[in-house]
Parts: C-alpha cells; structure tokens; sequence
C-alpha cells in the first residue's frame, strides 16, 4: 500500500506543478500563439499525469474488483478523449489565427 | 414610441419591485419554502415517483406546468429568431469561392463566371478565402460526434438516477450537429438535418409534453398528473413507476425540442438567416 501511496503521490504532484506552470505561462508568455502552448500542455501532460494517478489509486485502492476496474476504465476514457480533443482544439485555434492574419511575436520587433 | 416603451418599462419595473418587496428574505429560515415544502418533495420523490434524483422529479413532476412552458420559451426562442433573421431570397456573393482538391488550389470565381458542376467530385465549394480545410479537425469531429451523441442519449435516458435530463442531453444532441456544422459546412449540414426537419422536431418535442398532459387529462386525473398512466402502462393503480415513465416521456419532449431549436438558432445565426454560407 505504502508503494501505491508513494506512486500516486508522485504523480499527482508532478501532474499539479505542471498545471502550475502551465497556468503561470498562459499569464507570463507574450503573445497568442506562445500561450496557448502551455494552454495545450495543461490538457496533455497535467491531465494524464493527474488522471494516471487517480486511475491507478481507483484501480488498487481496496483490491481489484469489477467495480473499481469500472472507475479506472472511466478515468481512462476521459484522458482518452482529452488527448483526441484538447491538441485538435490547439491546432484549430492556431490555425484560425493564422488564417485571420494574426502575426507571431518575434524578439525583434520594430515598433 | 420611444416614451410609451419606456413608460411602460417603469411601470412594470415598479409593480415587479412593488411585489418582490412581499418576498420572504433570501435564505429566510421560516418562509414556506423552507419550513415544509422542500422538506416535503426530498423526503418523498422515492415514494411518490421512484427517482432517486429529486431535482428530476420536481422539475418534471411536482412543477411539470413550470416545464411544460419552459420548453414552449425554447421553441418560442427558435421561430423569433426564424422570423426575424430567415430571407428566403437568398442574395448572390459577389464572388465564390471553390477549392480543387488534388492540388488545394483555391479559385475565385465573379459573378456571372461558369461555377463547376454541383456534383463536382474535383472542386468543392468554400464559403470564404480563409476557410481551413484541416484533415485534422474533420476526422475528429467525425470521431467524436458518435460518441457525444450516444452520451447524449445517456443523459438524457438516465435523467433519474444521476444529473442530467431532457435540457442537459438535448443540448449535447445539438452541438454534436453544431459540431459537425463547424467542422464541415452548413451546406452539408443542411444536407443531413435540414431546416424543416429542425422545425418539425421542435415542434414534435413540445407536442410529447403536452401530449403526455392531455392524456393524463384523457384518462381521467389533472393534466401531467402522471399517476393516471398506470393502466396505459400495465402497471397496478399507484405504482409509482408510473410517475417515473411519465417524467421520461416529458423529459423526451424536452430533448427533441432543446435539439431541434439548438440547431436551427444556429442555421440562423450563423448564415444571418441565409443558409447559404455558414462559418
């Protein structure tokens, strides 16, 4: 149990700070294009790191049984759909500001 | 005109202000709402209707009337902005705009130049220069539509045991079209569920509401009291599964007419009520 505890832990911690970071760069970053990396990133990496955790404490926690194998396959579905949706949603946004004419930030920029 | 609508505002402002002031207090500890009555529908939905969700049974049963206009509002909200936005003529585009398909060549054509073949497997028809035409978001919007619908149909169909309903699982039924509008295009959309067929269902919806009311009424008891299904069902007299099939009879109702009305606001707004063009 002492294993299971640690693992979880671990991952719902790693899964947080990255949502953490995640939310300060949506913030900090310059321009649209560069916060919706993080925005994509929270959805991919937070997400499964967060969800694996809790699928894996739903799936051993009080021994295996269909019922707790049901909340696990619950929980994989949902980061099973996050990975299908959330990038495509990413993609499309960048690609209508693209198409709008919205023009990336560069370093260099002659004001 | 503009100083009777403003009188008329004050007016009903004033008498709205004028009886609010009746209202018990905001969480008021011995108004009637909290002395006996919400007491009285959480202590006996189990009994009464056999769902264990009594949000359910108090917005489909105890204030089913309530309801039944609610889902009239919706489909009232549907043909306003039918009749305020549709134009039948529909006003020709300066230009169009067709892409090739095996090189991604996009074509403008003026008006008055030979357009291709409706039919046409080779050039397609965009509605604007910078539609995308992602490969990407077309397959998975053709993925996830299935599955969005067949949860909709869960929420809907299981409204009694968990959150959810008629509103919630109609609104997941009309962004999957709406979804799909997005994806590809109204044209094609219209193809698949076209105006009338929004019209009609809406219209179909609100019919199963007060369908299910008349009959109670037909059968002898109060309209929408659904105790006097029991002999349509085969159920014995007071069997409260009868409360609960008739709260999923309305609760359909509802689903068809959110659905329906959903989809064709957004015809609507869309096109600006052209439906030649979508986003």
């Amino acid at each position: 149990m002492i294993v299971l505890t640690v693992i979880v832990g671990l991952l719902m911690a790693v899964g947080l700070f990255i949502f953490l970071t995640a939310a300060v760069g949506m913030i900090r970053f310059p321009d649209f294009y560069s916060r919706l990396h993080p925005a994509g990133m929270i959805d991919c990496m937070g997400v499964l790191l967060t969800m694996g955790g809790l699928a894996l404490f739903a799936l051993f926690d009080g021994g295996i049984s269909l019922a707790s194998f049901l909340n696990f396959a619950k929980i994989v579905l949902i980061v099973v759909f996050i990975y299908i949706t959330s990038p495509t949603a990413t993609h499309a946004i960048i690609d209508a500001g693209m198409r709008a004419g919205l023009q990336p930030w560069t370093k260099k920029k002659d004001m | 005109m503009k100083i009777t609508g403003l009188l008329t505002v004050i007016i009903c402002g004033a008498l709205l202000t004028y009886y609010a002031m009746d209202f018990p207090d905001f969480g008021d500890g011995r108004s009637p709402a909290n002395t006996y009555l919400s007491p009285h529908f959480l202590e006996n939905t189990m009994h009464d209707a056999h769902v264990p969700n009594s949000v359910t049974t108090i917005l489909a049963d105890y204030r089913g009337y309530d309801t039944m206009y609610e889902t009239t509002v919706v489909l009232t909200a549907g043909l306003a902005c039918f009749f305020l936005l549709r134009r039948k003529e529909s006003t020709s585009p300066p230009a169009r705009f067709f892409r090739h398909v095996p090189t991604g060549l996009t074509l403008r054509i003026e008006e008055g130049g030979k357009l291709p073949a409706e039919n046409s497997k080779v050039f397609t028809r965009i509605d604007s220069l910078w539609a995308p035409d992602s490969l990407i978001i077309r397959n998975t919007c053709r993925l996830i539509i299935a599955f969005v619908q067949l949860f909709a149909l869960y929420v809907v169909a299981h409204g009694h045991y968990s959150p959810g309903g008629g509103f919630q699982g109609g609104v997941l039924l009309g962004s999957s079209i709406i979804l799909f509008s997005i994806s590809n295009d109204l044209r094609r959309t219209l193809k698949r569920f076209r105006e009338k067929t929004a019209a009609v269902l809406g219209a179909i919806g609100v019919l199963i509401y007060s369908g299910t009311g008349f009959v109670c009424l037909l059968m002898g008891a109060h309209f929408l009291n659904y105790e006097a299904l029991s002999p349509l069902l085969g159920l014995k007299t007071g069997d409260p599964m009868a409360r609960s099939h008739g709260i999923f009879s309305v609760e359909i109702g509802v689903a068809f007419a959110v659905m329906s009305v959903m989809i064709w606001i957004y015809y609507n707004l869309s096109s600006a009520g052209k439906h030649d063009e979508g986003l």
